[in-house]
């Protein structure tokens, strides 16, 4: 008997934003409880969209969507966080009006008083940047700390898989590299996470794993390293990644 | 200074009427100019309850303490206030959430000319325009610092602050409150983190709705009961809104003190035949000078 998948399982998922004119054209992927993958591909690719369908916030025309063995295709968009499925878009992340502390509350809704607390407790010592500006409007926070107010509301839950929309936008390498070290945390307890970047060289320093999008469709996959292995893959499909992972690796 | 008394009774009348507006545009983008008749359908409900109520029993009838009106008219009030919210949730159900799926907001705003026709013809259809009253008693003023002010007066003023605290406590300290503010600034992330968008859709429109009613109930206290009633206080609604800022529910309710202070004061040095014109120009002013408003955030 074969042991159940537990992860996100995505097959032959077709969506875009108008039905009959898909964006996704029929991506298979699967990322398994504690690894982080990494979607990439150029402009246009369908790497935002695929995680926007994922989630329920673009229409899907067909494929399959399933979390540890749960079908979550027809799921709709607000009841995918109960299910343990979170997003992190990449841009109007965080509620601008509402402060820190409500931005989180929001997100710990279904929680008990005594859950939420634990789960707020857990979060301000992975995040203590946020535990000391509670009651500022998120509007007030800088570009990094909105990003890990953003990632941090999608924790207050314990999600099972954490969709991040080009996390690295728009940050400073170094915020990107505190960001990174903390999704290297959260893959530690068991999360899986996939990761939708641009920048590669960011995106291979932490990816178990990859999957090259190109126009809607799967074109390669692979683990990080076997991929990286091949230069002329590398070169087409990587830009000068591999030299960038191959110092970091070093 | 007599308007100021007589202009706070008729703001806090107008503030409640306004909070309702803010709240439907803040969440769903809309000038919803249907609003005025939800006055006008809340009046007439607890008006046709509070019959009932007296008719069952009698006793029900007596006046509460200085005021002029009896328990019958304050259950009715309550009872009313429900109904009237869940018109307005009806309401959306028939028209505005099917134009929502297709249409933009200018589609929504002049549909909701339409529904504000519909739903006067209606009042009017079912208790024709004849005056009706829920009070006809006399009441004597009382003087506070130079003002004179009926108990009826002083009890609608303590009723809307009341209201409009409670409001405000739901907005700030409550999970539907949270979700409501979080709808209004970004529906598509208020999903993505859980909230049920169509959820809190429904309860703006019953806090709407409701606030309405309490409105129109308030209103009918102090002037006759017609089917138009509702509709000749929409400009002030919208002036009080505005004033305020939009989704500014402690910025509605002051907007409409002011607009109603500055009607009554008008009444009194100008001449009655202006306090139409005024909210007319307070409106115009605002959107010239602070769009925002008082309250509001910049766009």
């Amino acid at each position: 008997m074969s042991e159940p998948a537990l992860g996100l399982r995505i097959r032959n998922l077709q969506a875009g934003y108008e039905r009959g004119s898909p964006i996704v054209r029929g991506v298979s992927i699967d990322a398994k409880r504690g690894e982080i993958v990494a979607i990439l591909g150029p402009n246009g690719a369908g790497k935002s969209t695929l995680v926007k369908a994922i989630a329920g916030t673009v229409p899907i025309d067909s494929g399959e969507v399933s979390l540890d063995e749960e079908d979550f295709t027809a799921r709709p968009a607000h009841r995918m966080v109960s299910g343990g499925l979170a997003l992190v878009p990449q841009t109007d992340n965080v509620f601008t009006m509402l402060s820190v502390d409500d931005n989180l509350r929001i997100a710990a809704h279904g929680l008990s008083t005594a859950q939420r607390r634990a789960r707020f407790t857990a979060v301000f010592d992975l995040f203590p940047d946020l535990a000391r500006q509670r009651g500022l409007a998120a509007g007030r926070l800088s570009g990094g700390q909105r990003q890990m107010l953003a990632v941090a509301r999608a924790l207050i839950v314990v999600p099972k898989a954490l969709l991040l929309d080009e996390p690295s936008a728009g940050l400073s390498p170094k915020v990107v590299a505190e960001l990174f070290a903390k999704l290297l945390e959260i893959r530690a307890t068991g999360v899986c996470i996939v990761l939708v970047e641009q920048n590669v060289r960011a995106a291979l320093t932490i990816a178990d794993r990859l999957y090259v999008l190109v126009e809607g469709r799967n074109r390669l996959e692979g683990p990080s390293r076997d991929l990286l292995a091949d230069p002329e893959i590398a070169a087409l499909y990587l830009g000068g990644a591999r030299r960038a992972a191959g110092e970091t690796r070093a | 200074m007599q308007f100021l008394a007589d202009g706070l009774v008729a703001g806090a009348t107008i503030g409640l009427g306004a909070v309702g507006v803010t709240l439907t545009y803040s969440i769903l983008r809309f000038a919803n100019f249907a609003h005025g008749e939800f006055i006008s359908w809340g009046c007439y409900l607890a008006l046709v309850i509070a019959g009932a109520i007296g008719a069952w029993s009698s006793a029900s009838v007596a006046a509460l303490g200085a005021l002029s009106i009896g328990a019958n008219v304050l259950a009715a009030g309550l009872l009313a206030m429900a109904l009237t919210g869940l018109l307005a949730i009806g309401l959306d159900a028939v028209l505005f959430r099917r134009l929502r799926r297709h249409g933009g907001s200018i589609t929504a705003v002049i549909a909701s000319f339409g529904a504000a026709l519909a739903l006067r013809a209606a009042l009017e259809a079912i208790f024709s325009s004849r005056p009706v009253y829920l009070s006809q008693e006399l009441q004597i003023a009382m003087r506070i610092g130079g003002l004179r002010i009926t108990p009826d007066q002083l009890a609608l003023l303590g009723v809307a602050a009341l209201l409009v605290g409670s409001l405000q406590l739901l907005l700030t300290r409550s999970n539907a409150g949270r979700s409501m503010r979080a709808v209004s600034e970004n529906p598509a992330l208020a999903r993505i983190v859980g909230i049920d968008v169509a959820a809190v859709i429904r309860l703006t429109w019953f806090i709407g709705g409701a606030l309405a009613c309490a409105s129109g109930v308030m209103l009918g206290l102090v002037v006759q009961i017609r089917p138009t009633m509702g509709a000749e206080l929409l400009l002030p609604l919208f002036a009080a809104a505005i004033l305020g800022g939009i989704g500014s529910v402690p910025g509605a309710l002051l907007g409409g003190l002011i607009v109603g202070v500055a009607e009554a004061a008008t009444v009194q040095v100008i001449g009655a035949e202006w306090r139409a014109a005024v909210a007319f120009l307070i409106l115009i002013a605002v959107l010239l000078l602070r769009p925002s408003g008082l309250f509001g955030r910049a766009a």
